[in-house]
């Protein structure tokens, strides 16, 4: 199942590996950009 | 999940630049929208933070 090959060349397994490692830098990018906009926050709190 | 199986049909080398992409530009202009159309982002990057989120009220006298 997962050795079907798709238009790109990929086999499914491959293409969940990207996946996986895409949806992993979304989720760190997120966290630090969520900690980023909390420390100015703390620095200056906006819409007060 | 059906989403992991879309790297068989959008190359990487295509879909992963147009993603980025994506993010950067969206991030970029919500900052400078906010930048151009209120005062607080401004004061807080020229760095004015104590007094960026305090809102001046000037109290007429009263006779």
């Amino acid at each position: 199942m997962s050795d079907k090959v798709g238009p790109t060349g990929l086999s499914e397994a491959e293409s969940e590996e990207i996946h996986r490692h895409l949806i992993q830098g979304t989720q760190i990018f997120g966290m630090i950009a969520a900690l980023a906009h909390l420390l100015a926050y703390i620095y200056s709190p906006w819409l007060k | 999940m059906i989403y992991g199986k879309i790297w068989t049909v959008v190359k990487p080398s295509v879909g992963i630049p147009i993603f980025l992409a994506a993010v950067a530009i969206g991030s970029f202009s919500v900052h400078l929208a906010l930048t151009l159309n209120t005062t607080w982002v401004k004061k807080f990057l020229n760095g004015s933070a104590a007094t960026a989120a305090v809102i001046q009220t000037v109290k007429t006298p009263t006779a």
